[in-house]
């Protein structure tokens, strides 16, 4: 799947980059986000819960950052696995400024999924990754022109849903007797 | 000795409710699942997300840590056992858990064992395995080309191609295409489709650690082969070996391979003592396990201009998946597909099929298709109707205008079958009479001026079945013939032991009708036993509707043996010649002296306590019967197919089914069959298909998107027959479970390019879904908004 958008963000370039830079911001806004692992400066091991359907999985990826040209580039490299389930992603950000207080985002993306999550919701795959992506970073924007109001706004408290009302965290995981 | 007041016989031709049914209908069914044997462990599997992967590591720690989780079994494990790979029933290898790599979706990977179902559910998610997931080639066509990644590294050909199969005679057909009139050409794709029966696949191994004895309760369609090809790779002898398939909620070809899932729980009894129980999850079922049709088929009719066919040319690519672990007769690796040429008499033909290896899970399984049969009939079928509608002619007229005529039989086909029987003209005309054909051509054209959509398909299909005899048919080396072994119990009842297996076919009815038949004793008083190969007969297993061709006929031959022997009893009894006795009205009387007469039961009870001096006592029989030759069943199916513009639906309105499979046993199970056969016929037709997204991914990993045809979509379908029975089988059957699933598919599919030819339409590939016809009627502007 490939996806690609742009957005134009009320900071300036400085902020913005200064954002991307901070794992823990990035994170937060990754929808389904658990918990976050830093391995290295350009080394994370994040975990997140993403939801298609009926299908929930909880991802612990690999992702490095690479070909990092401040402040207007940086692309990442990841994967990760989830049980009966895999991606792959590759992923690139560049900044324009647009204006002293304006910078233009875009970025593309190109994600495999394999495995459960896209044998069983193959027809709703497409739709709820970029649902997902566009939620992802509208957080991001929101985040940077108002880190006060930050906290409302998260979405990686739950996992990433694609449907409302699909199913708790908990009814995701596999009962035990 | 009295005779108690005698039961009705009820053999051949009578609908004898079936005897399993009261254990079915009460829930008292007895099903793998069922099993539960003291201490037993329960085993669940890691499957691959990758269609194609390397796998870097495996770290079981946390599953192990998981209370109630025993063990976790991987490839090095059983690589270490010398146990990583099976040999497949086609002679190729399968891995049972992948050391280094994986190469289909759904691949098993490891096992954990576990004291509850559940907590191995659990544990199977806390496996963590690194995968550096590799390219995969998912279309057999680029799995062909040079440059496409290899599925099988492991083999010695470095190519992704199998094998080449071929039959006919392709100098002769090359003449016959060149001096043609007409030649018409079609390209057929025949989807990958699954089973699905009711019940998955699964088993409880249990290995007795005292007596060194292995049992498995398996879904299995052929107990006796597993029992060989186990001992053969474990070592056990085969006396150590006890298969037992009880009761099987459904098999279709599904149940015939060997699947890992079988042997890793048979390698962690063996090695704990302990037994084990592995049932499959319906959407395993559905994702791994192997799977049917799957053909690339350009096909090429060559005719005169008056509608006389004369050569038929086919040339196939079959999309086995990753390893080649389809159950055919091991001589043809395509099944029984050079069936191809169909009910008519053709100067030449040539087939060749190329079997490819792709990044999929097992192809090439039968599915209720009679090894390849289905794809055989589809593709004649479409491509006769091809050239009527190319030379403008009724497909009613150019079937008869072509057809073998009946007394050409034997008939020697150019692909080089030897039919046994047949009369195609009676069939289709039988079918065109029910369903008014006249009529409605009349209403169609009617229609047709109005804007309405509606068809008329046929389709005079000839099946092959019985495999099969043995200079030819075996499976690997084991001969494809089949066993009975009759018991006459002192009383007069008796039990019949066969080397083929129930899935739901009615064998415990129809083998006691046998041999109620043939030695005259109340069907009621007759047992039949099957599917345990520490009592039963070696056989081949019940598959390709060969059990009534097969263990019927040995069934038969077995009870005829000991009619032979009775005979000899009742004159002693009767205190005639031997020559003056007649079997007749199920009794032996003294020729011309009716009154004179002892019934089988009279003699059983003599053949204990007053059997003549010299003579063996008992009375019981074995055969093991090699069929001459192969039957061949065959039909006339005409479907009435209305097209709705709004919604691209078709909708059967219409369904006449006439078959002949020869002599009839039970017609009530027969036409059950053929209700069952038909739906599973509808259902390629009209809704199923397994596809794979670039990736890998099946696209249908669940029922959501793999649809099966329920009540609702199902029409009431209208069943007759006529009767031409087989020369040569004992009592003249010929075989009857996949007469409708071969027959019906292009009947469908003709019916719905008949709705649309008036718009150039001359071919759709199934499965027919509303989208597929609804956007040909928008490309001609007449869909409904």
């Amino acid at each position: 799947m490939h996806f690609e958008g742009k957005q134009q963000i009320n900071a300036p370039i400085e902020t913005v980059w200064q954002h991307i830079n901070d794992p823990d911001k990035v994170a937060a806004c990754a929808p389904g986000f658990k918990s976050l692992e830093i391995l290295g400066p350009d080394h994370f091991k994040p975990t997140v819960a993403v939801g298609i359907g009926a299908v929930k999985a909880t991802f612990t990826l690999d992702v490095q950052r690479v070909d990092v040209q401040p402040p207007t580039h940086a692309a990442m490299v990841g994967r990760g696995n989830a049980a009966g389930s895999g991606v792959q992603l590759r992923a690139a950000m560049d900044l324009t400024p647009q204006s002293e207080n304006v910078t233009t985002m875009s970025w593309t993306a190109d994600v495999t999924v394999s495995g459960t999550i896209a044998s069983v919701g193959a027809r709703l795959l497409e739709g709820t990754a970029h649902k997902l992506t566009a939620r992802f970073f509208d957080c991001f924007r929101e985040h940077i022109e108002a880190p006060s109001a930050a906290a409302s706004t998260t979405p990686g408290e739950g996992p990433g849903e694609a449907q409302s009302g699909a199913g708790s965290e908990t009814q995701s995981e596999t009962p035990t007797s | 000795m009295t005779t108690p007041a005698q039961a009705p016989i009820h053999g051949m031709g009578h609908s004898v409710k079936r005897k399993e049914d009261p254990r079915f209908l009460r829930g008292r069914g007895r099903y793998v699942d069922d099993i539960k044997l003291p201490g037993m462990l329960y085993m669940d599997i890691v499957r691959s997300p990758y269609a194609h992967a390397k796998i870097v590591s495996i770290d079981a720690s946390k599953a192990l840590a998981l209370p109630g989780v025993l063990a976790v079994i991987t490839g090095k494990d059983l690589d270490a056992a010398g146990l990583a790979w099976m040999p497949t029933l086609m002679g190729d290898k399968q891995m049972v858990l992948p050391v280094d790599r994986v190469v289909y979706q759904a691949q098993e990977v490891a096992a954990v064992v576990a004291t509850e179902r559940y907590i191995a559910a659990d544990a199977i998610t806390l496996i963590d395995v690194d995968y550096e997931p590799l390219p995969p080639v998912m279309d057999p066509m680029k799995a062909l080309q040079p440059d496409a990644p290899l599925v099988r590294p492991d083999r010695e050909q470095k190519t992704n191609h199998i094998w080449h199969w071929e039959a006919g005679d392709a100098a002769k057909t090359d003449a016959a295409f060149n001096a043609a009139e007409v030649v018409v050409q079609q390209d057929l794709y025949i989807p990958r489709i699954h089973v699905s029966s009711i019940e998955t696949c699964g088993c409880v191994a249990s290995f007795d650690k005292v007596e060194g004895k292995l049992t498995i309760y398996m879904t299995t369609q052929a107990p006796h082969a597993i029992r060989t090809v186990f001992s053969l790779v474990s070592g056990i002898p085969e006396h150590k070996i006890r298969v037992v398939s009880p009761d099987i909620g459904g098999g279709f070809g599904g149940k015939v391979p060997v699947y890992p899932g079988y042997v890793i729980a048979t390698v962690a009894s063996i090695q704990t003592g302990v037994p084990i129980k592995w049932i499959e999850d319906r959407s395993e079922n559905l994702q791994a396990d192997s799977f049917a049709r799957d053909y690339h088929i350009h096909a090429e009719l060559a005719a005169g201009r008056d509608g006389t066919m004369h050569a038929l040319r086919v040339k196939t690519i079959a999309d086995h998946g990753a390893f080649d672990a389809a159950a055919n007769p091991s001589k043809f690796p395509a099944g029984l597909f050079s069936i191809v040429t169909g009910s008519y008499a053709l100067d030449a033909a040539h087939v060749e099929v190329d079997g490819v290896y792709t990044n999929k899970p097992s192809g090439g399984v039968a599915y209720r298709c009679s090894f390849r049969v289905t794809e055989a009939v589809h593709t004649i079928e479409r491509i006769v109707d091809a050239l009527a509608q190319q030379l403008n002619m009724d497909p009613a007229e150019i079937r008869f205008k072509n057809f073998i005529p009946p007394d050409q039989f034997p008939y020697k086909s150019p692909t080089g079958w030897e039919y046994d029987s047949g009369n195609y003209p009676a069939a289709l005309q039988k079918a065109l009479d029910k369903v008014g054909y006249q009529e409605l051509r009349r209403e169609q054209a009617e229609k047709r001026a109005r804007g309405e959509l509606m068809g008329i398909g046929i389709s005079t299909f000839t099946e092959i079945v019985g495999a099969g005899p043995s200079h030819t048919f075996d499976i690997l080396g084991i001969k494809m013939f089949d066993s009975a072994e009759i018991r006459v119990h002192p009383t007069g009842s008796a039990i019949v032991r066969i080397g083929v297996q129930t899935q739901g076919q009615g064998h415990e009815t129809t083998f006691a009708q046998i041999v109620a038949e043939e030695l005259g004793l109340p069907v009621e008083n007759i047992t039949v036993e099957h599917g345990d190969t520490d009592t039963a007969p070696y056989g081949l297993g019940t598959y390709a509707s060969r059990s009534t061709p097969t263990a019927g006929a040995a069934t038969a031959v077995a009870s005829r043996k000991i009619r032979d022997k009775a005979k000899k009893i009742a004159a002693h009894l009767l205190e005639a010649s031997e020559d003056d006795i007649e079997w007749a009205d199920y009794k032996f009387q003294v020729k011309g002296a009716p009154g004179r007469a002892v019934t089988m039961q009279q003699v059983a009870f003599a053949a204990y306590t007053n059997h003549p001096q010299g003579m063996e006592a008992g009375l019981e029989a074995v055969d093991y019967y090699d069929p001459p030759n192969l039957t061949f069943p065959f039909g006339a199916y005409i479907c009435v197919v209305d097209l709705d513009r709004g919604t691209g639906e078709v909708k059967i309105r219409r369904f006449v089914a006439v078959d002949d499979c020869g002599n009839i046993i039970n017609p009530m199970i027969v036409e059950g069959q053929i209700h069952g056969g038909l739906t599973m016929g509808m259902a390629p037709a009209l809704f199923e298909a397994i596809t794979y997204d670039d990736d890998g991914n099946i696209q249908q990993g669940s029922f959501m998107d793999y649809l099966l045809p329920t009540s609702m979509e199902t029409p009431a379908w209208e069943t007759d027959k006529t009767t031409t029975p087989s020369p040569h089988h004992p009592f003249g059957a010929k075989g009857v479970g996949e007469s409708a699933t071969v027959g019906a598919p292009p009947a469908i599919a003709n019916a719905v390019v008949d709705a649309l030819s008036h718009l150039g339409v001359t071919h759709l590939d199934i499965p027919i879904t509303p989208w597929k016809v609804y956007s040909i009627l928008q490309e001609h502007g007449i869909a409904e908004a």
